[in-house]
């Protein structure tokens, strides 16, 4: 007898099953199963992973469904054909869309609403104290029986809980009397028994509490596991009937879903012309658009040759859709560039998605799409960040929210978070489990380390701590929740629904199908990645300045081009706020590299990357740019692939290449690879590949060594890498961004801050950067400032740059609209500022500010001003208050300008008035510290002073546990470098200080200045003297520090300091 | 997390209360951390101020980290308030405490000297002296207020002291002119002291040996009155007792008793000790007695009419009859269920007749009421792999199995021990007797699976 199992819980049952759908079919095969079902608790979300193991293991899956009912005992469901299936989605999404997200909320009239061509199975409860069922449940029986009529049957299950026989008695009893059949299931939740103790640790984290309190809660035993046919049998030897049943539902349900049909939308061509023609119709128009009427050969035959190929695996539909959301951000203003693969293609750079010119650069259609991969393209479109949202509203409204939906991401149990829940479970301490994750910060996915694990004072060997390591292990890369995609649409022509069940985001306005990326891939689903990026707000906002101040009409394609005066800008490594390259790794290898045209740049983007870096791609490439290595290719086939980057590897598509020319890959297989880099970590398959390739190469007769580097690079390529058009995408905004920045440092920073946050740099250092570029920064003032920073009248050869009150922490945007709108003739005082709304709170954060300039007061007499307490709002004596104001004038201490320049930092992380560092400048000097500008003065190899504040600490994963410091003083910034071994020496110092001394040798590279520590202070306490001495409370004179008997309360000094870390903490950390 | 406290050896690492415990492990990798225990505070602050009651009899806690000594008139007793101050210092130091002693004619002024002050001993008549020179914070002001104070530039207490009150009152509210003038000593709160919690244990010297039962009784029923007096004035009562007495021999001797609920009943308690005291050997003579409740409890005072109600648990009767069989014959348990499948450990003793099981017995499990602690090695004849037995034989007696279900498989439960799971069958004796029986792990073709007999049902 052949035995199906039926009632399976996959961990996309989440916190409910404890083995992945892969595993589930993986083991049913390994049984002899002939099929086997997923019934996931109100989801479908396993059963493409299933779908596709079940194809490799040969063997037949059954999508199933377990209907979790507000008013019934649960059903599974098993669609028997297409449209049934389309019946349990849409069932599906009934449920979903009525609640909140993670929820699904269904009654038993849905379910009949629904049930055509569905077979269902009743799932019932345990026996009460007379060993009967429930009347309740037996009467709802027969109602789903009159419902469902021979559809439906009961199952039956032998768990050894001790009343089996008596169970199994009163269901074929039911059974007799209903005239419906008894189905044997064994309510599989783990593939395997040993994952009994993981499903019990699930089941703790399900219901947040311990293993030690969990009680009941937990199964008495591990049986719930894929047994044999053979085993089953022998369980139902009295009920044979059971097991045959499970053969007539596995024969009844047809339907698999390779028979989901994916149709592309259609309604987007106008003039009755079919899609084919429409497209290229528009992207012939287009080409003329740009090219004028005589359009190259090059992208004449291009055009062609793609227009053929998509009309042969009938794409034509897919490139409409985008070109129609194109178009509606374009006709709304919206900035917007294609990235990725597409920017491989002639056809989407007329349609206007992509930015790259096919007449310059020779592109690869074949990395967009392939007849090879059989799969579908992949377009990916930016989109200026702070309107995205109304793009994809767009896209709902033009499809309707059963037509379009995100695609999902399945948040993954990683390495942190396992061994929380687990450790939780276990009911280890809250500081164990910490420093037990914190461990994990050090090395990554790589596993744990019994040296490390020691060296944190814990004993791996604990049986305990064994367990939670070992059932961390397996918890890793569970499934926990649906997310939403950053932005992956999936449309469809008919409805969405039919194909997959549609739930609601988080995100109000959201909704989004429970497949992910991968899923949909293999479904062969059409996905649009509607994507957000910073720099298109801010080159936006620089475009309306401009057009405001300068009268220009800029757009991305009118920016005039390879302008010399910009690459020696970026050559300088002038780039704060620049597109990409202003990073600090980016900003030491400009002057190195020196771009002088366009594909430098596009060099430049791909190269800092750590796919180059691991595969150490980058010194062998700029030592051949410098002349100082001989350009030389392993062979004359890799001349052709690498020739444009010196015989070194930059990109992914060169890799792959690589792989297939050098390796004999196929370009499936080659592509494969690319993939299971990605995912390696999680799944660790990777070796393979890695013998493959490397066999492969040296077959060839490359040097292993050379196969080696090859594969690193891969390996870093995986997730990080750039493809070619990628980077050409990218280096277009990092030229039109520089262009900004060289020609109108003005309206570039302007539009910068009113975009952030975003990038790498804090207000502060925009401000001072512009500044240094010759702008002029002005205060927040009451009167002059608006939400955002504006631009005001020339002085000079640039606008002066105000600040506005987004730079003021804590203010609200609608507040100072109001503030702004209500200004009439200007304000003349406090009062009048209260009679347009203003509350005490926000008159005292603008105090903070020291906005109250213009009506002639400092930050303290304001603060004076606005702190009463006890005005009324709308006072019939305004008179008197005015008097009372005079009454009071009370004789406030002054503040210095290093005050107030401490106060600034407070309120705004910012100062107009002066760099903090500049007061301490004698102070520095009787140290014999270096300003910071004076640097490229020093001779290589000079041991050197520097001090700053601490901007950025960074220790990147690619660098071997060198830390990297930016450090910043009144003159400019220094880079600092730490190697591993004076990092520990002086970890307490780089980590504590604000205010960070270092001393050690200059080390030169052109014009990369670098300072390799050698001591490292802590001078944060020089910060104190920018204060006056009353506010060092807590008396630290000497004579009760000489007193022995009396110690010190430390809590004085804590407080002070604590302050201080607040006003200049804006260095950013290494996490 | 958050740094709450650190010693010295950390402190001088550079760590900081309020820091984040991850930067200050970065930082110190081998930090040592332990969880806060926010109650543990209090009870020190507590423990701490009793101790101090040695230096005067009004002391007060203030929390988190202070204790208010109100020290008029004691000072002279040390020699001096300098004598005084470091007596109190060197007294906690001793005990490991690292402490700062302010002393000042007010309690803010002593509060803000002790944390802030460079002088921590303010002379008689410098009070408001000493009070211009302290910081903001040395007024126990809210934190806002302080934050603005700060901002204005105000840092000392002399540089507003001697703004008009009215602009003073306007921006920082009454609040902080109530702390100035607390300050100052034109106001002043009442200190709440601590009074420490007398042990619950009576004394009778006796001026003539006593060595008969009736003096003895008459001892006990004397201490008993006064016990059970305080117990209910106190609305407590005892759930343990101990009556001693101290011979002249230098011997002593006692006897106990315990209770299930706490009780005041001052017949009851005596009944019960009533039982042992034959037991009680007077030998020449004993000349002190003392009664002891080392374990009392709240009890809310019973209303008479409580004494007629009969039947359940909240009868007082019964528990009194438990109390006197008890301790005549001990070893009365009480089982509650316990959330655990594994049998042994599915019941615990309770430990009051009065607690309340935290769960329900489960209903749908059948369990015999008679558990067999260990299981007992019986010898079967069972059809392989897992059905139940035709026969045993236990205690040399062969059974014929007439009926039997089965099996209900319990694995271990493996946070806590490892080793085989049990298949346990309910069966019917051809007499009709039901057994409770297990076997031991799977069948194994190998050797003869081990079986037990672990329980009896009725």
């Amino acid at each position: 007898m052949r035995y199906t199992e039926l009632q399976v819980t996959t961990n996309f049952s989440f916190l409910r099953g404890a083995s992945h759908p892969e595993e589930i079919v993986g083991e049913a095969a390994t049984l002899g199963y002939p099929s086997v079902a997923v019934t996931d608790r109100n989801t479908l979300a396993g059963i493409v992973r299933a779908h596709s193991a079940a194809k490799k293991w040969g063997i037949k899956l059954i999508p199933g469904c377990r209907l979790e009912l507000v008013d019934g005992p649960p059903l599974l469901i098993y669609p028997t054909n297409l449209p049934a299936y389309s019946r349990l989605t849409n069932l599906l999404t009934t449920g979903n869309r009525r609640t909140e997200k993670g929820k699904c909320e269904l009654y038993r009239e849905d379910v009949y609403a629904h049930a055509e061509g569905s077979k269902f199975i009743v799932v019932p409860p345990q026996l009460n104290r007379k060993f009967e069922f429930d009347t309740v449940f037996t009467n709802l029986v027969k109602e789903y029986r009159d419902a469902f009529g021979d559809e439906l049957a009961i199952a039956a299950t032998r768990l050894y809980h001790g009343l089996d026989a008596k169970r199994l008695f009163r269901i074929h009893q039911l059974c007799r009397q209903l005239k419906i059949g008894m189905v044997a299931t064994n309510d599989v939740h783990y593939h395997q028994p040993q994952r009994r103790e993981l499903q019990d640790i699930v089941t703790c984290v399900r219901e947040k509490c311990t293993i030690h309190t969990a009680g009941y809660r937990l199964d008495a035993n591990a049986e719930r596991h894929l047994k044999s046919e053979q085993e089953m049998v022998r369980l139902f030897r009295h009920y044979p009937d059971a097991i045959l049943a499970t053969q007539a539902i596995a024969e009844a349900c047809g339907f698999s879903l390779d028979q989901l049909k994916y149709r592309y939308p259609r309604e987007v061509t106008p003039e009755s012309r079919t899609p084919h023609e429409e497209l290229s119709y528009l992207t012939w128009r287009g080409a003329k658009q740009i090219f004028g009427e005589n359009i190259p050969e090059k992208v004449k035959a291009n055009i062609e040759y793609e227009l053929k190929f998509i009309a042969e695996v009938n794409y034509a539909e897919y490139f409409l859709t985008v070109y129609d959301i194109v178009r509606y951000a374009r006709e709304n203003k919206i900035l917007c560039q294609g990235r990725g693969s597409a920017a491989n293609s002639t056809v989407c750079y007329c349609l206007g998605i992509t930015s790259v010119d096919p007449s310059k650069f020779d592109l690869l259609f074949e990395r967009f799409i392939s007849s090879a991969r059989n799969e579908p393209p992949d377009i990916d479109v930016d989109f200026e960040h702070e309107r995205r949202e109304e793009v994809m509203q767009y896209i709902y409204e033009k499809y309707g929210r059963d037509r379009a939906a995100v695609v999902a991401t399945v948040t993954q149990q990683h390495h942190r978070g396992a061994i929380r829940d687990v450790g939780k479970a276990m009911g280890l301490s809250v500081d164990t489990i910490n420093r037990l994750s914190g461990l994990i910060w050090d090395f990554r996915d790589e596993g744990f380390d019994r040296e490390r694990i020691l060296s944190q004072g814990i004993n791996p060997d604990d049986p305990v701590i064994n367990k939670v390591l070992q059932l961390t292990e397996q918890f890793m890369g569970f499934p926990r929740q649906l997310g939403q995609h950053t932005g992956g649409f999936v449309i469809t022509d008919g409805k969405l629904s039919d194909l997959c069940p549609i739930l609601n985001a988080r995100m109000e306005n959201r909704t989004n199908i429970e497949w992910n990326k991968d899923d949909i891939d293999v479904l062969g689903f059409m996905k649009i990645d509607v994507l957000a990026l910073g720099m298109l707000t801010c080159i936006r906002k620089a475009f309306d300045l401009a057009r405001q101040h300068y009268g220009l009409e800029l757009t991305l394609a009118n920016i005039p081009q390879d302008d010399p005066a910009v690459y020696e800008m970026i050559s300088r490594a002038d780039t704060i706020g620049v597109f990409q390259i202003e990073s600090r790794a980016q900003m030491s290898m400009l002057p190195r590299l020196k771009p002088k045209t366009f594909y430098d740049l596009v060099i430049e983007v791909a190269i800092v990357r750590p796919g180059p870096i691991q595969g150490d791609m980058v010194h062998p490439y700029l030592r051949r740019r410098n002349g100082e290595e001989p350009v030389e290719y392993p062979s004359k086939e890799l001349e052709d692939i690498l020739g444009r980057t010196l015989g070194v590897p930059l990109f992914q598509e060169q890799a792959m290449k690589i792989a297939i020319v050098a390796a004999g890959f196929s370009p499936a297989e080659a592509d494969q690879l690319r993939r299971s880099m990605a995912t390696f970590k999680v799944n660790g398959k990777v070796s393979h590949f890695r013998d493959k390739l490397i066999e492969g190469m040296t077959a060839n007769g490359y040097s292993r060594d050379y196969a080696e580097r090859v594969f690193r690079q891969l390996e870093g390529f995986g997730s990080y890498g750039f493809p070619e058009s990628h980077a050409v995408s990218f280096a277009l905004l990092v030229y039109v961004s520089s262009w900004l920045k060289c020609y109108y440092p003005d309206v570039f920073a302007c539009a910068l801050l009113n975009s952030l946050p975003m990038g790498f740099y804090q207000p502060a250092q925009i401000v001072i950067d512009a500044r240094k570029h010759g702008v002029e920064v002005r205060s927040v003032d009451v009167n002059k400032s608006y939400w955002d920073n504006t631009l005001e009248e020339k002085v000079g050869k640039y606008c002066a740059l105000r600040l506005g009150f987004r730079q003021v922490k804590g203010l609200r945007k609608e507040d100072m609209e109001r503030l702004v709108t209500g200004i009439g003739n200007g304000y003349k005082s406090v009062q009048a500022l209260r009679d347009v709304g203003m509350t005490e709170a926000i008159l005292e954060r603008l105090a903070d500010a020291d906005a109250f300039r213009s009506m002639g007061f400092d930050r303290r007499e304001a603060l004076w001003k606005v702190s009463t307490k006890d005005h009324q709002k709308d006072s019939m004596f305004v008179a008197e208050d005015v008097r009372r104001d005079i009454e009071e004038s009370v004789e406030l201490p002054r503040m210095t300008l290093s005050e107030h320049v401490v106060h600034d930092y407070h309120a705004l992380s910012l100062s107009v008035k002066a760099h903090p560092v500049s007061f301490l400048r004698d102070a520095l000097e009787s140290l014999r510290v270096c300003p910071a500008n004076r640097l490229k003065d020093i001779r290589h190899g000079t041991v050197v002073r520097v001090a700053g504040l601490v901007l950025v600490r960074q220790r990147p994963g690619t660098a071997k546990g060198v830390c990297f410091i930016t450090i910043e003083d009144e003159t400019g910034s220094a880079n600092l470098v730490v190697f591993p071994d004076k990092f520990d020496q002086y970890r307490k110092e780089i980590i504590q200080s604000r205010l960070l001394m270092v001393q050690g040798k200059l080390q030169k590279e052109g014009e990369v200045i670098h300072v390799m520590a050698e001591r490292c202070f802590n001078v944060s306490g020089l910060l104190q003297r920018l204060v006056p001495q009353e506010e060092d409370v807590g008396g630290i004179g000497t004579p009760s520090r000489a007193d022995e008997t009396t110690s010190r309360p430390d809590a004085r000094r804590e407080r002070k300091d604590g302050v201080q870390m607040k006003i200049f903490g804006e260095g950013r950390n290494f996490r | 997390m958050i740094i709450v406290a650190a010693n010295e050896p950390a402190r001088a690492k550079g760590i900081q209360v309020g820091d984040v415990l991850a930067d200050a492990r970065a930082v110190v990798p081998g930090l040592e951390v332990l969880d806060d225990v926010p109650v543990v505070w209090d009870k020190l602050l507590h423990r701490l101020a009793e101790w101090c009651i040695r230096f005067t009899p009004v002391v007060a806690v203030d929390p988190p980290d202070g204790l208010l000594l109100d020290a008029t008139g004691c000072p002279y007793l040390w020699g001096g308030e300098a004598e005084y101050l470091s007596a109190i210092q060197q007294g906690l130091r001793k005990r490991g405490y690292d402490v700062r002693v302010g002393m000042a004619e007010t309690p803010q002024v002593a509060w803000g000297v002790a944390r802030y002050g460079v002088n921590l001993h303010v002379a008689v008549g410098k009070n408001t002296e000493a009070l211009l020179e302290l910081p903001v914070e040395a007024l126990r002001l809210e934190h806002e207020t302080r934050d603005r104070l700060r901002r204005l530039g105000l840092h000392k207490v002399r540089q507003f002291i001697n703004m008009p009150r009215a602009s003073l009152r306007r921006r920082f509210g009454a609040e902080f002119i109530r702390q100035l003038d607390l300050a100052l000593g034109r106001a002043s709160v009442p200190l709440k002291p601590v009074m420490p919690v007398e042990p619950y244990r009576q004394q009778l010297p006796c001026l003539e040996p006593v060595l008969t039962a009736p003096g003895i009784e008459i001892a006990l029923s004397e201490l008993l009155d006064r016990l059970c007096a305080r117990l209910e004035k106190e609305q407590m009562g005892l759930r343990a007792a101990v009556f001693k007495g101290y011979r002249v021999d230098g011997k002593w001797i006692q006897i106990a008793i315990a209770t299930n609920r706490p009780t005041s009943h001052r017949e009851h308690v005596f009944s019960l000790f009533a039982i042992k005291l034959p037991t009680l050997e007077p030998g020449l003579g004993i000349e002190l007695f003392v009664l002891e409740a080392p374990k009392v409890e709240t009890c809310v005072s019973q209303q008479e009419n409580m004494w007629d109600s009969s039947g359940g648990l909240e009868d007082i009767r019964l528990s009194e009859l438990i109390d006197r069989l008890a301790n005549r014959i001990g070893g009365i348990r009480r089982y509650l269920p316990a959330e655990h499948h594994w049998p042994e450990r599915a019941v615990r003793p309770a430990s009051s007749l009065q607690e309340q099981p935290l769960t329900s017995w489960p209903a749908e499990k059948l369990r015999p009421l008679q558990i067999l602690d260990p299981p007992e090695r019986i010898e079967v004849t069972a059809p392989i792999p897992d059905y139940p037995p035709m026969l045993f034989r236990y205690k040399g007696k062969l059974h014929h199995v007439a009926r039997a279900d089965g099996p209900e498989r319990i694995e271990r439960e493996w946070w806590i021990e490892q080793g085989q799971h049990r298949d346990y069958y309910c069966v019917e004796d051809d007499a009709g007797r039901r057994y409770w029986l297990f076997r031991l792990g799977h069948y194994d073709d190998e050797e003869s699976s081990a079986w037990f007999m672990h329980g009896f049902f009725a």
